[in-house]
């Protein structure tokens, strides 16, 4: 019943990303077919039969420079209603006296969301994929079906991110704003630091992202920044392990 | 003896240099309706969720049905057994009351469907709107709803009956009474309304600056308590474990006596004093008379130091 719970406070976060990022996808897919004669704008499939590994290629890098943020955007907007959200209202006290452990209470929160996730990732872009090569009639399109997963792989730690802030703060406001801040903050000291230092810190675990971006079709695997993956993997995990542990030791 | 439904020993919680339980030391017996009183920041809503683990003990130990609450997989069989509304009463404002029974029901397996029907008609809940737009006074209503329909062997209510009308009032306490006390299920209730506490406890025990000061049968504080209040100059101390409490009020004294007040009079009779009154004390005046600042016992002052008074001694 708690992921009934969980479900219901995430669902208008849920269906606002997965409509805007379906939105963007068909847009971007369909966009290269649009054309105007004498003042009618209609659909012209020719562009996708006559250019069609230009024209994928066009529709990947877009999609993916528009679309890379989601999975961040639904770590953050998820979880920040994560159990340590109802501290401050004051909800907390009727969910830590249902007879749930709070171990429980946490990882299913996670499991909602991670599956919510996997849906806004995986949704939109797939139904490009699937327009797209009907267009073009081709269906080898390895990054597009590869990004859904980057995505979904890079919000999972902010999601993880997100959830021990909120408990950290004790709040949802206080946990998504704090995320934000970490995010941002990184991400200027990053750019500080590349820039004028020409140093290159890592992208944490968001490396097989950028690799994504920046990759034309048919890159070599070999260049693929595994250590950023890994990273990713073992941040999803270690950030609700440490948000389960300080929930476990909250007093309220 | 049978086992105590709410049990604890040396209790005691500090938030930082705040103390706000002290070797707090209660036995409450299964059936037994017990109102848990004091002032505000006494230590009764901590108490509570010591009781429930939403904050641990600094030292002592509490057991409730036998269980530890400070061990998860004891708190869990706990919180299947034990109804808790606490005074803070907020739920999910999104969700209307028929989702929050929907809700609550799978987490518990003695639910009741017709205790919950029942009730919302009788505490005339609108089932349909969401929390957030329900009166304070029906917020209220759904949480003991929620916590009354879990047919709960333990009851513990943190001032249940705050921000309701009289009229609601009392059906809580008729639905208490007919559907909880009548079945031998323990509550263990806060409030600061002295005169419900009357209407449905057994037992009181009153707590001040996380101490407990009385804890005695009501029937008890009925029968024997009594004030006495004496004159005359230079009132000689008095030792006894049986005054409870003792003021100064220009030329007179009031004691709070335990028991046997006659006797006590007339031990002050002996000292001196001119004995003006020996009369029964209600709850209320008892409360008033032992958490009053100004009233409390002072070393010198009547000697008996407003320590625990129990009759389960």
């Amino acid at each position: 019943m708690y992921a009934w719970k969980c479900w219901r406070e995430t669902r208008a976060s849920f269906i606002f990303l997965l409509m805007m990022s379906t939105a963007v996808a068909l847009l971007i897919t369909l966009a290269p077919g649009i054309t105007e004669q004498n003042g009618w704008w209609h659909f012209d499939r020719s562009e996708y039969l006559h250019n069609p590994f230009p024209t994928m290629e066009m529709v990947t890098i877009q999609i993916l420079t528009s679309l890379g943020a989601c999975g961040i955007l639904a770590g953050l907007f998820f979880g920040s209603t994560a159990s340590g959200s109802e501290i401050e209202p004051g909800t907390i006290e009727y969910l830590w006296t249902r007879p749930r452990t709070r171990t429980s209470v946490t990882w299913t929160h996670w499991g909602v969301c991670l599956a919510e996730m996997l849906i806004v990732a995986l949704a939109p872009i797939y139904l490009a994929a699937a327009i797209l090569g009907a267009l073009t009639r081709n269906w080898e399109m390895p990054l597009l079906l590869l990004a859904p997963w980057m995505i979904f792989i890079v919000g999972v730690p902010i999601l993880g991110l997100t959830t021990l802030m909120t408990a950290l703060r004790r709040s949802g406001k206080g946990g998504l704003l704090g995320t934000a801040g970490v995010i941002t903050v990184y991400m200027i000291v990053r750019q500080i630091v590349l820039v004028p230092l020409h140093l290159h810190p890592p992208a944490l675990f968001a490396g097989s992202l950028f690799w994504l971006m920046n990759s034309k079709p048919f890159v070599p695997l070999s260049a693929f920044p595994w250590g950023s993956l890994v990273r990713a993997v073992l941040l999803a995990g270690a950030f609700p392990l440490a948000a389960q542990y300080l929930l476990k030791r909250a007093e309220v | 003896m049978s086992e105590a439904a709410i049990f604890t020993e040396g209790l005691s919680k500090s938030f930082g240099a705040q103390a706000a339980v002290r070797e707090l030391s209660l036995r409450i017996q299964p059936g037994a309706v017990y109102g848990f009183l004091g002032r505000n920041g006494a230590g009764k809503t901590t108490t509570m969720r010591m009781l429930l683990g939403l904050v641990r003990p600094t030292k002592g130990s509490a057991r409730v049905l036998g269980l530890d609450p400070g061990r998860e997989t004891e708190l869990i069989r706990i919180l299947e057994r034990v109804a808790f509304v606490p005074q803070r009463k907020q739920l999910y404002g999104w969700a209307t009351p028929a989702e929050l029974l929907r809700m609550n029901k799978a987490y518990f397996p003695r639910w009741s469907d017709d205790a919950a029907a029942r009730l919302a008609q009788r505490l005339e809940i609108p089932m349909k709107t969401a929390f957030k737009k329900l009166s304070i006074g029906n917020q209220s209503k759904v949480a003991l709803l929620l916590a009354l329909a879990q047919e709960a062997e333990v009851l513990i209510l943190d001032e249940p009956t705050a921000g309701l009308d009289p009229v609601m009032v009392d059906e809580i306490l008729r639905t208490l009474i007919e559907d909880h006390v009548s079945q031998g299920r323990t509550i263990f209730v806060s409030s600061h309304h002295l005169g419900e506490v009357e209407q449905i406890c057994d037992w009181v025990g009153i707590l001040e600056e996380g101490r407990l000061l009385l804890e005695s049968r009501l029937e008890e504080i009925r029968q024997e308590f009594r004030l006495v209040i004496a004159s005359g100059e230079g009132l000689p101390a008095v030792q006894s474990v049986d005054v409870v409490s003792a003021t100064t009020d220009g030329r007179f004294r009031r004691y709070v006596v335990a028991r046997e007040a006659e006797r006590f009079a007339a031990e002050l009779r002996v000292q001196g004093a001119a004995i003006l009154e020996v009369s029964p004390l209600g709850l209320r005046e008892l409360f008033l008379h032992l958490v009053r600042k100004e009233d409390a016992c002072t070393p010198g002052n009547v000697g008996a130091k407003p320590a625990p008074v129990s009759s389960f001694s």
